[in-house]
């Protein structure tokens, strides 16, 4: 929503256990024991089947808000591309009362600028182009016409009077995650707002938002080599999963969404049924439990959002992807591993760190270090957890370095880690710092409310993720070996290559 | 609820007591009466305040936070990159690297990176325009091991020829791809346009990074000249005492260098003024556009700056609260993100201006909002309501300056750097309260002069089209990578 807005979060979950920065509570803490089971979350399920995670802590009286919806870019379908994440940016927009001086006024227009949007879409559709500048401009007029009754931003205006810091969304591939931090007096606001906000939600200024998700998209990847290669390497890598759909969806989706579009979306997964919500800083459980049961208890359940059920068959063979453009090159490559919530997840983090996890990791010393072909090397997990997903390495090549050349040094070593496994010592660095990480992923109110929210929703225990770490740091090399030997094969591999055009 | 913020040791009192008043089961609990009728109580909170001491002469704050088996230090050095002649640039610039990964006198680089690793500790180190500095993150468990490493990472640095080596084909591949990244191309080339040959508007490049500019002789002399006692500020946090810590700032500050002079001062730097378009052709899907010019407003405890932050929060620093997001994003859906600048240095004067990204068939539109915008202000005062959400933002957002420890000893270290007085954060808080919607119509008539803005456009001439350009200002069209 916001043009600040922060990388996705949802991302490789596991992966974050091990970096991340965060503040906290308990003075008795130490590296060695489990954080999870001592925090004192209030957990709260209401008949309505909404989730609430209440998390009191000292410090700053400031509390940290997070609700976090399970839509994202795998419940969407070509030609509906990027509607989530559309619909992200339109629950900003205001409610029947927030944001309006006359909603009955705002929805005759809607109505007849919807009824000019299905000319158009119809007018292309059947070939008749000279009629769509027209029709757009009938859209824009009416548009206008529908703003004088619009109380321009006002959610925003009540937050930032209010003191808010942070007021944003992000949509991934499986989620999309509300969130604000408010000063701990103003804590009710919040409940108020995202209730009317849940019940009452209105898609004004509808098509000149829709514009500036187009533009979100030129910025985030028609004008960014690297966002591109990103696009084409999961289409490439995912023929049937919707995970090789981007979350921001295609251009010509975007132009042809409707409003109507994201009425039905909205309606079918944005119940309370399918929303967890994490509140964390200076509160008391008890205030915030009885303001949950207030504000959102008579919201209405939801549709059940249908379960996913595209399954990407077993890759039979390596596949390659170039991407030409007038940029200096880069690489990725990627292999199908299970997804981040399968029993294999901590070992193929274990995996990453080995190979990538700072200066004395393996594809760090050996690309970057010793034989200087690259610059920077990254191993991640995505673009989702729910389901099998990618090992994926990034390399950034120095200046007349071939990637074949780059490739060649990576399959090395990773054939190497399969024939002699990685050592105990290897390993043991990895558990230091994610023994650490342990520690400092406290530091920070709205980082917490994001992990126990997303380890809820995903894992169902919010407990989950800080048992993640133990289970990284119980790994052993065999296990290692077995998962590079498994998964990064041949035959499991995509490569995409960003190259200057031959001319 | 807007109230006055009081500062020192007193509590902060924001909104107003009243009891929080629920709707009854069965009425409507949301809606903008329902946000209406909540009353707040008040926020009673005193600000923690870092203790002040000095070791063996450095000034050093320590704020004691036993919340988590955590301790930050930072150390601060006078003497950036901006002290130099461009002679040493990439020696300075270099120099935050080079300590990170140089490897120290007594052990070679993959020996500190397993030792920072064993101890997984947290280091950063940066180099700014007037200051050099670094940050340790450690368990407290390692405390000492870990001091005792970084100090040694400071005070006694490697240079090692390998890592330098490692460095410089860094930096050359940032060089190289400078111009892949459209934003970051047209920012750079918007500062040397407006501050020419003054180390604001320089970026390495490739003549910079020739091998006997960045030798470990070149970085051992810019060491020399920054890392010594008489520079450094230090600051504590967390899970440590003063009693617990001063035995041992005590041996990092003996263990350092005295300085063999003072830094010199940063030159002041000219900025073009005149105004004019400038174009840069690329054949891009979206047009980056940056505007500014030179405003003599500078940071200080005076009405002037306090109208000037709350003017830049209306005009469109405030995100969407603000005008110019309002107008180019809400409105006419040109853009992603827009926003305006308005810098204030302490010494010297700072931009007035904005920024955007947009299709090119939209930039010329952009920009016309954006000045018109920017025209309105100067003619009449803002509304009160415009006021009211700018001021209330930063007095009921005050206690989010006090999160984290970490957070208030590097903002009061920031305070003296900069010459600010200690309770600069209270008296920011008083001053934007006092300003007036004619206050705010003032300093953007006194100050912002669309007429004068330097335009920089980077993006696809064709599309944009060249005519219309021509009608905001004369065009002249710029080199895509401009030589220094």
């Amino acid at each position: 929503m916001s043009p600040s807005r922060p990388p996705m979060l949802a991302v490789g979950l596991l992966l974050a256990i091990s970096s991340f920065a965060a503040h906290g509570s308990a003075r008795a803490v130490s590296a060695q024991e489990p954080v999870g089971d001592r925090l004192p979350v209030r957990e709260v399920v209401l008949d309505n089947g909404m989730t609430i995670l209440v998390l009191p802590r000292g410090g700053a009286p400031t509390v940290s808000f997070v609700v976090r919806f399970g839509v994202g870019g795998v419940h969407e379908h070509l030609g509906t591309t990027g509607i989530a994440h559309l619909l992200e940016h339109l629950l900003f927009k205001g409610t029947t009362s927030i944001g309006t001086r006359d909603i009955d006024a705002e929805r005759v227009l809607f109505a007849r600028m919807d009824a000019v949007q299905d000319t158009l879409l119809r007018a292309r559709a059947s070939g008749r182009a000279e009629r769509v500048p027209e029709l757009e401009a009938r859209i824009d007029a009416l548009e206008d016409s529908a703003r004088s009754y619009v109380v321009p931003n006002e959610l925003d205006r009540i937050l930032t009077e209010a003191g808010a810091r942070g007021l944003n969304a992000t949509t991934s591939s499986e989620a999309t995650t509300y969130f604000v931090e408010l000063p701990a007096n103003r804590a009710e606001l919040w409940f108020a707002l995202e209730a009317d906000r849940m019940t009452h939600p209105v898609f004004r200024e509808f098509y000149s938002e829709r514009d500036v998700v187009t533009e979100e998209r030129r910025m985030r990847v028609d004008t960014d080599p690297a966002g591109l290669l990103y696009e084409q390497h999961l289409a490439a890598a995912f023929t049937m999963h919707p995970y090789g759909v981007p979350v921001v969806g295609y251009m010509s989706d975007l132009r042809a969404l409707s409003r109507r579009d994201v009425e039905d979306y909205y309606r079918r997964f944005y119940g309370p049924n399918n929303a967890v919500v994490a509140v964390v800083g200076d509160i008391d459980p008890d205030q915030v439990e009885g303001w949950a049961r207030r504000y959102f208890g008579g919201i209405p359940r939801g549709e059940v959002p249908p379960p996913v059920l595209a399954v990407e068959p077993p890759q039979r063979g390596e596949r390659r992807v170039t991407v030409e453009w007038d940029a200096e090159p880069r690489l990725r490559i990627a292999w199908h591993v299970p997804a981040g919530v399968a029993d294999e997840a901590s070992a193929i983090a274990m995996l990453a760190s080995v190979l990538t996890g700072g200066r004395t990791s393996r594809l760090y010393r050996r690309l970057v270090l010793d034989d200087q072909l690259v610059t920077g090397v990254y191993a991640s997990t995505g673009p989702g957890t729910l389901f099998p997903q990618l090992f994926q390495i990034d390399a950034v090549p120095r200046s007349g370095q071939p990637t074949e050349r780059i490739e060649s040094a990576i399959y090395d070593e990773i054939e190497r880690l399969v024939r002699e496994g990685p050592d105990e010592r290897e390993l043991e660095r990895v558990r230091s710092q994610v023994a650490a990480g342990n520690i400092r992923r406290m530091t920070s109110n709205l980082g917490l409310a994001f992990q126990i929210a997303d380890s809820q929703a995903l894992l169902g225990d919010w407990r989950e993720t800080f048992r993640v770490s133990e289970r990284i740091a119980a790994v052993t090399p065999d296990q290692v070996r077995g998962i590079a030997a498994l998964y990064l094969v041949l035959s499991n591999r995509t490569v995409a290559v960003l190259s200057r055009p031959e001319s | 609820m807007r109230g006055r913020l009081f500062g020192g040791g007193l509590a902060v009192a924001m909104g107003a007591l009243v009891v929080a008043a629920l709707p009854a089961s069965g009425q409507s609990v949301s809606g903008r009466e329902a946000v209406a009728a909540i009353e707040y109580e008040p926020l009673e909170f005193v600000p923690p305040r870092p203790e002040r001491h000095e070791v063996l002469g450095v000034t050093t704050l320590l704020l004691e936070d036993r919340a988590l088996p955590l301790v930050t230090v930072i150390a601060r050095f006078r003497g950036g990159y901006g002290l130099f002649d461009r002679e040493w640039y990439a020696a300075a610039m270099g120099l935050p690297a080079m300590l990170r990964y140089g490897g120290t006198s007594g052990l070679a680089p993959d020996s500190v990176e397993l030792l920072l690793e064993h101890y997984a500790m947290q280091t950063s180190f940066e180099s700014g325009g007037v200051s050099v500095g670094s940050t340790l993150n450690t368990l407290t468990e390692h405390l000492d091991e870990s001091l005792a490493l970084w100090w040694d990472m400071i005070s006694a640095p490697g240079f090692d020829e390998a890592q330098i080596d490692v460095w410089r084909g860094r930096e050359l591949e940032r060089v190289l791809r400078r111009a892949d990244d459209a934003g970051g191309a047209a920012y750079s080339a918007f500062n040397r346009l407006l501050y020419g040959d003054h180390s604001i508007g320089w970026e390495i490049d490739e003549s910079d990074l020739e091998p006997e500019r960045v030798t470990p002789e070149r970085f051992r002399d810019v060491h020399a000249r920054v890392i010594c006692r008489e520079n450094l500020t230090l600051g504590v946090s967390g899970d440590a005492s003063w009693d617990a810590m001063r035995p041992r700032l005590e041996r990092l500050v003996d263990a350092l260098a005295p300085c063999e002079g003072s830094p010199p001062a940063s030159p002041i730097p000219e900025i073009r003024r005149g105004g004019g378009v400038f174009l840069i052709e690329r054949d891009l899907e979206q047009a980056v556009i940056v505007m500014a010019h030179p405003t003599a407003v500078r940071l200080a405890d005076e009405p002037s700056f306090f109208a000037a932050t709350i003017g830049n929060a209306i005009l469109g620093g405030g995100g969407f609260s603000s005008r110019i997001l309002q107008r180019v994003r809400s409105d006419e859906g040109y853009a992603y993100s827009a926003s305006s600048l308005w810098t204030m240095p302490r010494r010297y004067d700072g931009l007035v201006g904005a920024v955007t990204r947009t299709s090119p068939e939209n930039a010329v539109p952009a920009v016309r909002v954006i000045l018109r915008t920017m025209e309105e202000l100067r003619e009449a005062a803002p509304a009160a309501t415009e006021l009211k959400t700018a001021v209330d933002r930063v007095v009921n957002g005050y206690v989010f300056n006090f999160q984290t420890s970490d957070q208030i000893v590097s903002r009061m270290m920031l305070y003296d750097s900069g010459e600010l007085p200690e309770d600069w954060l209270e008296r920011y808080a008083e001053g934007v309260q006092e300003v007036t919607t004619e206050d705010v119509r003032r300093v953007f008539a006194d100050n912002l002069r669309p007429a004068e803005m330097t335009i920089l456009v980077v993006g696809d001439p064709d599309r944009i089209g060249r005519d219309a350009l021509a009608v905001i200002g004369p065009v002249t069209v710029l080199a895509p990578r401009q030589p220094d």
